[in-house]
Parts: structure tokens; sequence; C-alpha cells
């Protein structure tokens, strides 16, 4: 179908999904164009905003200046946080957390993350560890071992569940049926845990998890909290369903699993994105649009053996110097080079040194941003999906 | 993996991942095919939609079907789907025999003994079929011309709405024929029959390629039709005229916003007051054109959508026909129906006909096409 639209969004990720809301919210006709499911799929769920200090929006102040958090400012972050916090609760996927302040949630390795906002059935993941913890799993799931946890915790207990299948889809389809619910809980029931909170693999279904986990905690009497697994992760994946159904429920138009095949420009505009097809391919048109297709793993950069290039737009990409200066010696040391990489934009989220006018660049895409190393993924993407969508709606 | 509705419930379908890709590094051409499961695929192309690498499990997939199909014995109601063109041709024939037959204790035994299932009541048949209307003769002279690929189950089992939605396009002030033409092939391919699916399409295609040389356009009310016109007439079914066919082949709703984005069309839409639930077919998805209905029923004074999309209706056409795959069905349309459900809508909308009869009979609310809403809010235009 072609269509025109007063902004396209170009990626259906958190960023671009957020960008999306909030232009529809200022009543704009808006369209996003993605190539498939987002990496938030694959997450834990979790907001992460900036794990590298206690209070994640203050501690925006001291990242360095060419950050892109800076564009936004720690007042338009936090009003963006809480209008993500909204827009999942409307979509039965409350999140909880303080935006001052980082938490930590339990992984499947016994270790502990931090993060700032969770899902709800996460809300009693962060517990000291002298208190007991029960940890239960299902018979023959697959890369989750509680002994990874039990073995971390002195205080530890675990308990197997047979739900009859054994992959993570399979078993959270079984828990939006309630006969297999009561029966879940019946079991845990007569396992007779004698204090303490009880930890289970985020498989607590797919649409009403938070309702599922609190019935079980209000049936037991205990504090009962999600642990992420390795994907698929039905936290990631409850979370990309809420944005995606806040999308639909506004009336946002979504083209969705084509790759953009080529890019209409008229001197300085961008006039309209065709999508790859079998046969006769789609054109999307717009008066303005939003870059949000993320870094390297998301598509957005591709990097040769030498130099990074952007994928869409063949925008200029800065780069941290030559290969050789890309990568720290040592792979787990955090902030190698290239996580710099990225779209440098001016303050309006317009990319520099490019005619273009019409376009804004969100995300993690953004030069500087570097995710991993400050663990602000998440956070970033909202924050700057929702700011650059305000600069762009007041120009549509 | 996420996406795949099949594996969701029923554990002997590894996945999209698994059965795509990871199996296909070890099929090999010379080598016999042996997994058993890849039958259990719906081709519900949710995996390719999600796949953001561009890689597609389905169509992997759909290739060992076909090579599964050729290699092994095919059950009978493999045999009869594959072909449910001529099976919808002399069902319709004889109509008023079949419908009444078909609801009955005794048939429905008989049928499952050959492996059909009967969870769902049949459709009903039609004796004046679309294909018997090719004499129908509307406007002659118009700027613009579509050849109507209605597909079979607008031809045998909803004529009516055919005939609507084809006086219909000829109030939009368009040319419109409906030539001979043939079963799609989509079913034949999802049979694991790909020569009966190729004949078919070779069929269609030198029409339709004749037609659109003349300067016409194909539209296709059927979301699943419109799948194998664009995607697998050029791709799996590599026909000549393939490629001529997909570029030229609309959606109705795509189209009717062509007609009015180029101002050929300035249709004033009447309110209709009715709260949805649209129920986006997997097809529709695949096709990658958006959901122009839905575009069409913003304008729709007082009809309120909400749009649900994450839920295979879990009959795939004539998948959930299959006893082997009913429980799959079962499940997968209890799961959709709650869904909508949910809403709690004045009727369910959906552009399949499979999917409509599924989820009306889990769901016990009235399933219509999007086409009905739209030729209802357009009425006084072409009155």
């Amino acid at each position: 179908m072609s269509g025109t639209y007063d902004v396209v969004i170009i990626g259906g990720g958190m960023s671009g999904m957020m960008a999306a809301i909030t232009l529809a919210d200022m009543g704009r006709n808006v369209a996003v164009v993605s190539r498939g499911d987002p990496v938030c799929c694959l997450s834990t769920g979790c907001i992460d905003v900036l794990a590298t200090c206690n209070d994640p929006l203050e501690g925006i102040g001291s990242l360095p200046d060419n950050h892109p958090y800076h564009l936004v400012g720690e007042a338009a972050a936090r009003t963006s946080l809480e209008m993500f916090k909204t827009v999942m609760s409307g979509e039965g996927g409350v999140y909880v957390g303080n935006v001052h302040a980082n938490r930590r949630i339990l992984t499947p390795l016994g270790r502990h993350k931090v993060t700032c906002l969770v899902p709800g059935t996460m809300e009693f993941a962060d517990f000291h560890s002298d208190e007991y913890i029960h940890v239960i799993s299902f018979n023959k799931m697959k890369d989750f071992y509680p002994n990874y946890i039990t073995s971390n915790y002195k205080n530890a207990g675990c308990s197997i569940f047979d739900a009859g299948i054994s992959t993570t889809m399979g078993i959270a389809e079984r828990f939006e049926s309630r006969q297999f619910l009561e029966g879940f809980i019946s079991w845990l029931k007569g396992l007779d845990i004698p204090e303490g909170r009880i930890a289970i693999p985020a498989v607590l279904g797919m649409h009403f998890a938070v309702d599922v986990c609190n019935e079980i905690s209000v049936e037991l009497g205990r504090k009962v909290f999600e642990i992420p697994t390795l994907p698929p992760s039905m936290p990631g994946l409850r979370l990309f369903g809420g944005l995606k159904n806040a999308l639909l429920k506004r009336g946002v138009n979504l083209y969705w699993g084509k790759e953009i095949y080529s890019v209409e420009k008229s001197g300085s505009q961008i006039e309209a994105v065709t999508l790859a097809s079998a046969g006769r391919s789609a054109r999307v048109q717009g008066n303005a649009f939003i870059l949000a297709t993320g870094s390297f793993v998301s598509g957005g950069l591709h990097a040769s053996m030498d130099t990074a290039r952007e994928t869409v737009f063949d925008l200029p990409v800065y780069l941290p110097g030559k290969r050789e200066s890309w990568f720290n010696d040592d792979f787990f040391a955090p902030g190698h080079a290239i996580e710099k990489s990225g779209i440098c934009v001016d303050q309006s989220f317009r990319p520099v040194d490019t005619e273009i006018e019409n376009l804004f660049v969100c995300g993690s895409i953004l030069a500087f941003s570097e995710v991993m190393k400050y663990s602000c993924g998440h956070g970033m993407a909202i924050a700057t999906g929702v700011a650059a969508a305000n600069v762009c709606g007041e120009l549509v | 993996m996420a996406n795949c509705p099949v594996s969701r419930v029923n554990p002997e379908f590894p996945g999209p991942k698994q059965a795509g890709p990871d199996a296909e590094r070890f099929r090999s051409d010379d080598e016999m095919s042996i997994d058993k499961w890849i039958r259990l695929c719906n081709q519900c192309k949710r995996c390719e939609v999600a796949c953001p690498y561009g890689v597609n499990p389905a169509e992997i997939i759909l290739r060992e079907q076909v090579r599964y199909g050729g290699k092994h014995f095919r059950p009978l109601a493999s045999r009869v789907f594959a072909n449910n063109y001529w099976l919808g041709a002399v069902s319709s024939v004889i109509a008023p025999v079949v419908n009444r037959l078909s609801p009955m204790k005794f048939i429905k035994r008989i049928l499952n003994v050959f492996g059909i299932s009967t969870y769902l009541p049949f459709p009903q048949f039609h004796i004046h079929t679309l294909s018997r209307s090719w004499r129908w003769k509307g406007r002659q002279r118009s700027r613009k011309k579509v050849v109507f690929f209605y597909g079979c189950f607008l031809n045998y089992n909803r004529p009516d709405l055919g005939r609507d939605v084809r006086d219909f396009l000829a109030s939009l002030g368009l040319r419109v024929i409906m030539p001979r033409q043939v079963c799609c092939g989509l079913p034949a391919l999802g049979n694991g029959d790909i020569e009966t699916a190729r004949k078919f399409a070779r069929k269609n295609a030198r029409i339709l390629a004749g037609y659109i040389d003349r300067g016409y356009d194909v539209i296709y009310t059927c979301t699943s039709c419109g799948l194998a016109l664009t995607q697998d007439y050029p791709g799996i079914l590599d026909l000549p005229d393939g490629r001529k066919v997909s570029e030229n082949s609309y959606n109705l709703h795509e189209y009717i916003l062509k007609l009015m984005e180029e101002h050929y069309i300035e249709p004033v839409f009447e309110p209709f007051h009715r709260k949805v639930a649209y129920h986006i077919p997997c097809h529709l998805r695949a096709l990658g054109i958006g959901y122009p209905a839905a575009g069409l029923f913003e304008k729709i004074p007082g009809l309120e959508t909400h749009i649900l999309e994450d839920n295979c209706c879990g009959l795939s056409g004539s998948y959930g026909f299959k006893r082997s795959n009913e429980d799959t069905a079962v499940k997968l349309g209890i799961t959709a129906a709650r869904a909508i459900k949910d809403v709690d809508p004045d009727m369910l909308v959906s552009d399949c006909g499979a999917c409509r009869m599924q989820l009306a009979h889990f769901s016990g609310i009235p399933a219509i096409d999007p086409s009905e809403i739209l030729i209802k809010s357009l009425k006084r235009n072409h009155e």
C-alpha cells in the first residue's frame, strides 16, 4: 500500500515506537516502517536508564558533553520515562520503579543486574542476600539452570514443575489458561515453602503476566517475582507487544517485515521510501522522517573491515578513528571505542554534515551513546525518541 | 520462534528456526527428506514478518514441505485439499445436497476416517457461483480497468459478497471484468503438491498477464490469493509472467486508497456506528502492505476499530481441516477468539474467509469482511 503521512518513522524498536506514540498523541498521522521485530524482544524487558550511578537521572550531568542524553536534559528525560510507564500500564504491562533510583533484578546466572524501571513481575526481584529464595523451574526447560542461582546463595532452594511442554513460549501459552494456573498454584501450595520469596523464570503468560504474578503472590502469601531468561524472552516480547498495541490503538500504520530498498529525495527533502517486495513495492511518503534503526546489532549501522555506513540514507557516520582503535584488548572490558560510532546530530536531532532537512535521528544509532558502557539502552532510546518526536511534531 | 503459533501449542513442531534454517543445513536434494514434522508448519509466515535479518524460514520450510510431499505418500486429506478448486466446483454444482449432507453425523464420521476434521461446520456452497457470471457486463468504458480475482472462497462460498464487491467497484467508475480463472494454487502448495499448484498458477498468470498488457490492474480480496499472486508466482512457482502479475496486483482496499490518492474518486463516508474487532489475517501481515482496510475504517465516522494482529486463527486454509492438525487449530482458535471477546465488539472483521469461519465459530460473534463495512459506508456514493 502506498500512503502519505505527516511523519514516517524508520525502525520499530524502542525509540521508533516511543517517537510514534508521541507524534500520534500530538495528532499527527504516523507510519512506522520496520524490517522485522526489534532487538528489545530479546531484552530483559527492563529499562536501563543509566546504570553507572545510583540516581540515573542526576547521573546524566556526569556524562561526557557529547552524550545524546544532554540533548534531552534531565527534566525531559524524566517526563518521557513517566510517559513510557503510563503507556505500558495502559496496555496491561505495568512498570514499577523510581526514575531517580536504580534497582536490581536477579539474572538466570544468579547475579544481579542494575536497572531502573522493571516490569511489574520483577517488582520484588531486588532482595537481601540473607533472605531465603525458592527458585521454581520447569521440567526440561532449556537454558534455565536453577543451580546457577542456588549455588550463589547459601539460603536458597529449588523445585521443578512439569508443565507438559518445555519451551518458554509453550509454557507461557499454558499460563494463559485459568485451569493451568490453578493447578500450578495448588502445586506450589503443596511445596510448603517455609519463608522468603519465590523466583520463577519469566514464563508467567504472554499478556497478563503481572496479574498472574500477583495472583500467585496473594494465593501463597509470598513475594513472587520473575527472572528474565535467554531468548525467547517473555518480558522483552511483552514490552514490544505492549508498545505495538499502543501504536495500533493510536491509529499508527505499521509496515512490517520488509526492507527499505530505495529512498526518494527532492533537493534537501526526503519524499518517500520504497519497501522491497517480490512484486510491486509499497511506497511510503512523508513530510518528515525519523531514523530510529539502531546501531550495529539492529542493522542501522553496517561495518566493513575499515569503515561503517548508515544503511538507509547513507548519512555520514562518526567513527572513533581507524579500525585498530575500535576495540579494547580485553573483550570484556567495558567501553570499546566502536560504541561511540553513530550519527552526529544538532540540538534539534537533525543529522549534521548533510543537506537533508526533514530528517531526525534518535535511539542507539546516535553517536557517543555508548549504551553498553553506560547501560543506558532502553532509557536513552525512550528519551531521545520522545524528544526527537517533539521537535519533529512541532514542524509538520 | 517467539512468533510461531504452531510450536507454541504443539511440541512436535520444533519451530521455524530449527525446522527452517537450522535443519536446512542437513538437507540435500540427493538425500531422502525425513523431517516428518515439516508438515506441521501452517505457513502463516509470521516468522518471516518478524525476522529483522531477511531470513525467510517459512519459505525454506515450504520448499521442504514440497520435497517431502513429492517423496512420501500424501494422505488422502492432503490430496483432496490440494485440489479444493475441484472440490468446490463439484460441491457447488450439487450444493443443496452437499449443504444438507455436510452437517450429518454419519457423514462427519466418514470424513473423520479419511483424516478430515469436522470440528468446524463446513462452509455453505452455492449453485450460482461467481464463475457463472462471466457474462456480466458492467460499465464498458472507463479510464481505469480492473480484473477482479475473486478466489475460491468468494466463488463457491460467498458469491453474493463477490457480486457486491464487483458492483461496488463498478460504481466507483471502474470497468470491472471477471474472466475465467482458477484456484490461485496456494492450497496445493500448502499441501505439498507443487505440480498442481503450478498448473493452476500458470493458467491464471497467462490470463491475467494478457489483461495487464491491455492496461488492466488485478484486484484481489482474499489475502492468501494475494500472497500467491504477488509472492509465490514470481517466487517458488517461478512463472514467466509471475513478475508482471505480482507488480500489477492490488488488495481491494489498497486499490481504493490509491484511487483516492489519485483523486480518481472522492468518496463521502457515511457513519457506521459499530465497535469492531479487526482480526488481521496472517497473510495480510505477510503481504507487507500495511493494513489498508484499517486506513479506510479510520475515515468512517462512528466506527470504533480494535486491531488484533498477534494471533493466528489456527485454521490456516485447509490446515485445520486435517485431523492431524485439529488439536493445534482448536487451541489457536480458542486463543484468538478470546482476544476478540475481550474487546467485546458488535462484530468481528477479517479479510480472510477461513479466519472468519474459525473465529465466528469459537467466539460466537458474527464475522464479516471489511469490504462489507466499506460498501455500506459508501452506499450513497454509488446509488
